[in-house]
């Protein structure tokens, strides 16, 4: 083999692990600060012990983390099978599109089981799923456009429709900002119990995907005659990462851009490859989402921001440059 | 022994008719060359061939099985394809984009082995493209990217290769050279190669096979010699045609006015 060889395939090897155990200190310094940072104040030696933290504090920094890691994990996988850089499960209209659900299901009395709020934002996320997705292959072609505009125009709808519920249930009015803007304010043990195990087995079947994400990225037909199986991978991953953002927006709320932010800022050190974006989103999208929440708890103290706001912040100006930057293409 | 057969192949879009009732049977280690108007089919036959199209009607046998009974991973081990565009948005460095050639060897979670990496510099190399293992699509010319989805598909290593006029971007001194790359494949491994040539003399210099596809209908398949007669390359591509010391002359039937526009 010529030294050249060894340098070209090397440099990637090089990277995957030295990223994932810098992001992985980060996360725990994050975690710490996080931890040690709010209104009432904890001395570090009585932390473990101290019920604010154990009951407020850790359950909120585990949610945050959970859904960080599962909303870039998802933008990193919609990217690659849509093949589109601007998409995201927000920028879609699908983590709408579970808001939906998970309010009906409010409406109708279900707010004491999350696993029911859960369901019924599966099922309305499913359906936006299937309708972009429908909207937007028109032939055996993805527009960019159409895909784009959709995911917009669902947003829309979606939004008009739960502001209309809440006015029906004027008792609940504060929460529209919390479907719109997402928060981590009520996170509890209990959506960690039922958002952890969801949420692993998203990212592990995304990771199970990931080196057919790459071939997808090259289009349909060459994955195909590249030895994947399109239709039935497509699906699997569709539902998967549907599955998790369901109830990730059920038990936070609607938080955007984090799954366009997370990947592209990983793919700037890692290139394109899934097999290193997808493991480094799981960490990068936890750490972002983890540090979002902790600004938007402490800058304003004692009131909160919306967690979404903060991601948005960051994210639209971000989702303009791409824009920019692809504009050739579209 | 044949190894990629058609039954009564038809194909319809809507009302209009694109392959109807096309039967005919590929020799294994041939060298065909897929030639006919633009128009007639010839993608379209392709992508029948190798599964990526549903026929409305006949079917596609491939090793005397039927192509559907395959796997996307053994028909990706048994068939390859270029197509005639190949797309030019992919993030990924062409020596990644051939090592993709290796998937359907490979486990689901296993990463490439030595052996991949070693194919993959062959191909490369062998495609003259091995110093662009670096370049991205986008900083590649047409014709560089058409050998680099040529050596994926070498990468590949079946033994039956489909292509979509491979040659279509290259300057004349690398379709010889690919040309010749298909022929030594073709001779030494016994590889079948089906491939969609516009160039009447190519064709003529290095495929010894013929498939001619005219109205959507398979018009001729056998030797080459006996299929590219001046009169019928004249009523199928509508040009004027003779053939001296091998070589195919051809000319316009319309007599251009002279320059007084």
């Amino acid at each position: 083999m010529s030294p050249k060889l060894k340098n070209t395939t090397s440099i990637h090897r090089f990277r995957l692990w030295p990223t994932l155990i810098v992001l992985t200190l980060l996360l725990l310094a994050a975690s710490v600060t996080a931890a040690l940072l709010g209104i009432a104040k904890i001395p570090s030696s009585q932390l473990l012990s101290s019920p604010i933290f154990l009951q407020l504090r850790l359950p909120r920094i585990l949610l945050s983390i959970l859904a960080g890691a599962a909303l870039s994990v998802c933008g990193a996988a919609y990217q690659s099978v849509f093949r589109n850089p601007l998409t995201d499960p927000y920028v879609l209209g699908i983590s709408s599109g579970a808001s939906l659900g998970a309010s009906l299901a409010i409406l109708f009395g279900l707010q004491s089981h999350i696993w029911g709020i859960g369901l019924c934002a599966l099922a309305t996320a499913l359906i936006t799923v299937w309708i972009v997705y429908r909207i937007a292959s028109i032939g055996n072609r993805l527009h960019t456009t159409t895909l784009l505009l959709t995911g917009v125009c669902l947003t829309f709808l979606i939004t008009a429709v739960i502001s209309f519920i809440m006015v029906l249930r004027q008792d609940k009015m504060d929460s529209i900002i919390f479907w719109t803007m997402g928060s981590f304010a009520s996170a509890s043990w209990f959506d960690i119990a039922v958002v952890a195990p969801v949420v692993l087995i998203g990212i592990c079947v995304v990771l199970y995907f990931a080196k057919d994400l790459n071939l997808l990225l090259a289009g349909s037909e060459t994955a195909k005659s590249l030895g994947v199986e399109v239709e039935k991978v497509k699906r699997i991953l569709l539902f998967f990462t549907t599955l998790m953002i369901a109830f990730v927006v059920s038990s936070c709320g609607v938080i955007g851009f984090v799954g366009l932010v997370v990947p592209h800022c990983l793919r700037l050190i890692l290139g394109p490859d899934n097999r290193r974006v997808v493991p480094c989103s799981i960490l990068g999208g936890a750490l972002f989402v983890l540090l979002c929440d902790t600004l938007a708890r402490t800058v304003l103290q004692p009131s909160e921001l919306p967690v979404g706001s903060l991601t948005a912040l960051v994210g639209a100006p971000m989702f303009i440059y791409l824009l920019y930057k692809n504009k050739k293409k579209y | 022994m044949s190894n990629l057969e058609t039954h009564n192949l038809s194909l319809r879009f809507g009302n209009n008719d694109v392959l109807s009732d096309v039967s005919l049977s590929v020799e294994a280690g041939g060298f065909y060359a897929v030639m006919g108007p633009n128009g007639c089919g010839k993608t379209t036959l392709l992508r029948c061939l190798c599964g990526l199209l549903e026929p409305s009607s006949g079917h596609v046998s491939i090793m005397n099985r039927d192509v559907r009974s395959y796997s996307a991973r053994q028909l990706a081990q048994t068939v390859s394809v270029v197509r005639q565009h190949a797309s030019t948005d992919l993030e990924f460095s062409a020596f990644e984009i051939v090592l993709m050639g290796r998937n359907p060897y490979q486990h689901r979670l296993e990463n490439e082995s030595q052996s991949d990496w070693d194919i993959v510099e062959d191909v490369m190399r062998m495609t003259n493209t091995w110093h662009l293992r670096n370049s991205k699509p986008n900083q590649m010319s047409g014709g560089e990217l058409q050998r680099v989805m040529l050596a994926r598909a070498l990468a590949q290593q079946t033994p039956i290769m489909l292509l979509d006029e491979p040659t279509s971007n290259l300057d004349i001194s690398h379709q010889y050279e690919i040309m010749s790359l298909l022929q030594d494949f073709n001779l030494k491994q016994n590889k079948t190669i089906l491939i969609v040539v516009h160039d009447l003399n190519l064709a003529y210099r290095y495929c010894p096979e013929l498939i001619l596809l005219y109205d959507h209908k398979l018009l001729y398949q056998g030797p080459i010699q006996d299929g590219l007669t001046p009169s019928r390359i004249s009523s199928v591509f509508n040009v004027k045609a003779s053939i001296s010391d091998g070589n195919i002359i051809t000319s316009s039937f319309l007599q251009r006015p002279t320059a007084d526009i």
